[in-house]
């Protein structure tokens, strides 16, 4: 018999949550997409050499978000999650994200790899490595990594989307004294002179070459003043930090806010950019509902990628609150500009359905 | 419903379920608790000529912890006030919501105010926590604790202070209050709330109950003849007092400062705290409070917030020094400013 059409509504699989437009694949992509010559095989038994990634690539590198994110537990003291959850997104990508119950900010890091080193972007909310084992895990993810790859050393810069954020920026002592490490300053001046960008911030970019994978630095200053956002032309991500993730953005300098955006939207306009990377998940699967500060237990988030569409959004949506003590809901992200960080609001969106996720009791 | 039976339950003793019980001597009990063999066998405590009867707190109430998932303190703190007396504080890395919770024993029964913000037990037994405290004051005072009737109300509609009542579904000899306005007020046996003062007898030991709305409709305020403590809940406490009813708070302050006219009150005291030793507010929701400030409040600094309310007119944030009165900004705005923001102009 021949299949004149296929319908995915039709085979839906429960396991495949995560791709649900195409749960049991898409018929129509080719069987052998030119990416996957990118990257080596295993089926050698012995490397005799280091193993050499081609990070150039047509269009994002293959790479999922297969699993759902930890999301706490209803007595956070009482959670016994991982400390630290890992995701491998891709083999040279791996992300990162503190459990709730050890830090309400739940903030995201990530660990990408190129053929010469590691870069870690962002370290966290807390820390004592006994309750935020930030240092271990990264340790045995390259350890892990550099056996598969045939390195003796993984040279790791650690960087950081603020380095005023204390959301970000506390796991970084861990990393004070490693051998092979860079640390990227935290103060805005040696930050700007340690991506050379002195005479040019913020309208300058830098890069950081990881060798094959060579990422570029973006200030981005506005939810921090010292805000940078890092571009992986291999994954087409955005690591935006702060400044637009699926939450509750507290916008520091509305001017600043707007110019950044700006740029950013200018990026996207010039670079492919499959997703939009932030710092954390504030935002529930609802539209436009996030949790509350502090929550320990956030069973309905939203997912943690955004499309790039949303700066497009966002820059709008600053337009209207600049100037203005005001916080904006949207769907996907809101908006506070000289206002509380617990600040409320009676408005909600026209056209967006007001919904109310269960209480957890 | 019958009014009657509501009012015949006050007045009446429960039959007792008879329940074996493990050799209930071996419980251990704390140092601080006072020794068993000051009191004979099953005596009548006489909770009203020494009057008021004295009691402590704690220096430092548990507060939490940086790190959620490595708190190492009990889900509730138990603090002995006196003899007779026991406040039980909710850890704030069980539930930010940290309440204050409050059991009064007299002769013929046990007064809990407040269940706190769990709803299981299997996340943690706060009937167990209660039915220990009871089991040592029997022990102490000679009675058998399957003779004490428990009866659980709570301050106010708010699931941070009755999440855990159906904990006691199954416990004998136990009746607690239902979740609705009308039930509450039934259950006091009140037919004009919130200006009639009911007096629900421990057994020698006297609480005054009386209608208390502001923060929510349905609110009462408690005061124990024997300590002399004045129980305000939600509608006054050391922290964001969030007024949703500006003028029926204001008549139920009217009635409290009327109250502390009459009656004598050692300690004003709400259900949570919010605030630091040094008046700096911890936001909304925080898990961990190293610095706090006192539960207890004091009677001057209750007439104080009154006349700092008689000049309020209009929604916002007023300090009394001790306490924030958030006068109808729940749904709009709080204390606390981003600490990120910063100006180009410069």
């Amino acid at each position: 018999m021949t299949q004149a059409s296929y319908n995915p509504v039709l085979s839906g699989n429960p396991q495949s949550a995560t791709a649900q437009q195409y749960p049991n694949g898409n018929p129509n992509a080719p069987y052998n997409s030119p990416g996957s010559k990118n990257t080596d095989s295993c089926v050698p038994l012995d490397h005799a050499e280091e193993i050499v990634h081609d990070y150039n690539c047509d269009g994002p590198a293959p790479g999922n978000i297969a699993f759902r994110w930890l999301y706490g537990s209803n007595v956070a003291a009482m959670n016994r999650d991982p400390r630290i959850q890992v995701v491998q997104y891709n083999e040279d990508t791996f992300i990162l994200r503190e459990n709730v119950c050890v830090h309400w900010e739940a903030p995201f890091t990530y660990l990408l790899f190129g053929n010469k080193g590691a870069l870690l972007i962002d370290t966290g909310a807390t820390p004592e490595a006994a309750w935020y084992p930030l240092r271990d895990t990264v340790d045995a993810i390259l350890a892990r990594w550099a056996r598969i790859r045939g390195k003796q050393t993984v040279p790791l810069t650690v960087a950081l989307t603020s380095g005023e954020d204390v959301a970000q920026n506390q796991g970084l002592v861990q990393f004070v004294g490693r051998p092979d490490t860079t640390l990227a300053p935290t103060s805005l001046a040696e930050m700007k002179q340690f991506y050379n960008l002195s005479s040019s911030w913020p309208s300058g970019s830098a890069k950081i070459d990881l060798g094959g994978r060579i990422l570029d630095v973006i200030p981005t200053p506005g939810a921090h003043k010292d805000g940078v956002t890092f571009y992986d032309p291999y994954n087409d991500f955005l690591f935006t930090g702060d400044l637009l993730f699926p939450g509750k953005i507290n916008i520091g300098n509305d001017k600043d806010y707007i110019v950044s955006l700006t740029r950013l939207k200018e990026w996207k306009d010039k670079h492919p950019v499959k997703w939009v990377m932030g710092g954390h998940i504030e935002m529930q699967f609802v539209p436009g509902k996030a949790y509350p500060r502090f929550a320990t237990y956030k069973p309905y988030e939203r997912l943690l990628q955004m499309e790039p569409e949303l700066i497009d959004e966002a820059l709008t949506y600053a337009g209207e609150v600049a100037g203005k003590e005001l916080m904006l809901i949207r769907p996907d992200f809101i908006l506070l500009n000289q206002v509380s960080p617990d600040q409320r609001t009676q408005v909600f969106p026209a056209g967006v359905p007001n919904i109310n996720a269960p209480r957890p009791f | 419903m019958d009014p009657m039976n509501r009012r015949s339950f006050m007045a009446l003793p429960i039959a007792s379920v008879l329940l074996p019980v493990a050799n209930a001597m071996m419980l251990p009990e704390a140092d601080s608790e006072p020794a068993a063999a000051e009191y004979p066998l099953a005596e009548q405590i006489d909770f009203s000529t020494h009057v008021p009867a004295p009691g402590s707190f704690p220096d430092k109430w548990i507060c939490g912890s940086p790190s959620c998932m490595d708190n190492q303190d009990p889900p509730v703190q138990v603090h002995w006030y006196n003899e007779h007396t026991a406040f039980l504080r909710q850890n704030k890395a069980y539930s930010y919501e940290a309440p204050f919770l409050h059991l009064y024993f007299g002769n013929k029964r046990v007064l809990m105010l407040d269940q706190g913000f769990t709803q299981l037990r299997t996340d943690w037994a706060l009937r167990d926590v209660v039915d220990d405290c009871i089991e040592k004051w029997c022990i102490r005072h000679g009675r058998k604790s399957e003779d004490i009737p428990l009866l659980l109300a709570f301050s106010h509609l708010h699931a941070d202070h009755y999440a855990a009542i159906n904990q006691f579904a199954d416990r004998p000899n136990t009746r607690y209050m239902g979740l609705t306005h009308d039930e509450m007020v039934g259950f006091w046996g009140m037919t004009n709330y919130p200006e009639e003062r009911v007096t629900l007898d421990l057994g020698g030991r006297n609480i005054l109950i009386w209608g208390s709305p502001g923060h929510v409709i349905s609110e009462f305020a408690y005061y124990d003849t024997y300590t002399q403590i004045l129980y305000t809940g939600d509608m006054f406490y050391r922290g964001r007092c969030y007024i949703s009813f500006w003028d029926k708070w204001f008549d139920s302050m009217k009635r409290l400062i009327a109250f502390v006219d009459t009656y004598p009150v050692a300690h004003v005291i709400g259900c949570h705290v919010e605030i630091s030793r040094t008046g700096e507010d911890y936001p909304y929701g925080v898990t961990y409070q190293p610095d706090e400030a006192p539960v207890q409040l004091t009677v001057a600094e209750l007439r104080h917030a009154f006349e700092v309310a008689k000049t309020i007119t209009k929604p916002g944030i007023y300090f009394t020094g001790s306490v924030f009165l958030c006068n109808q900004t729940r749904g709009t705005t709080t204390i606390d400013k981003n600490p990120y923001a910063y100006s180009t102009d410069i």
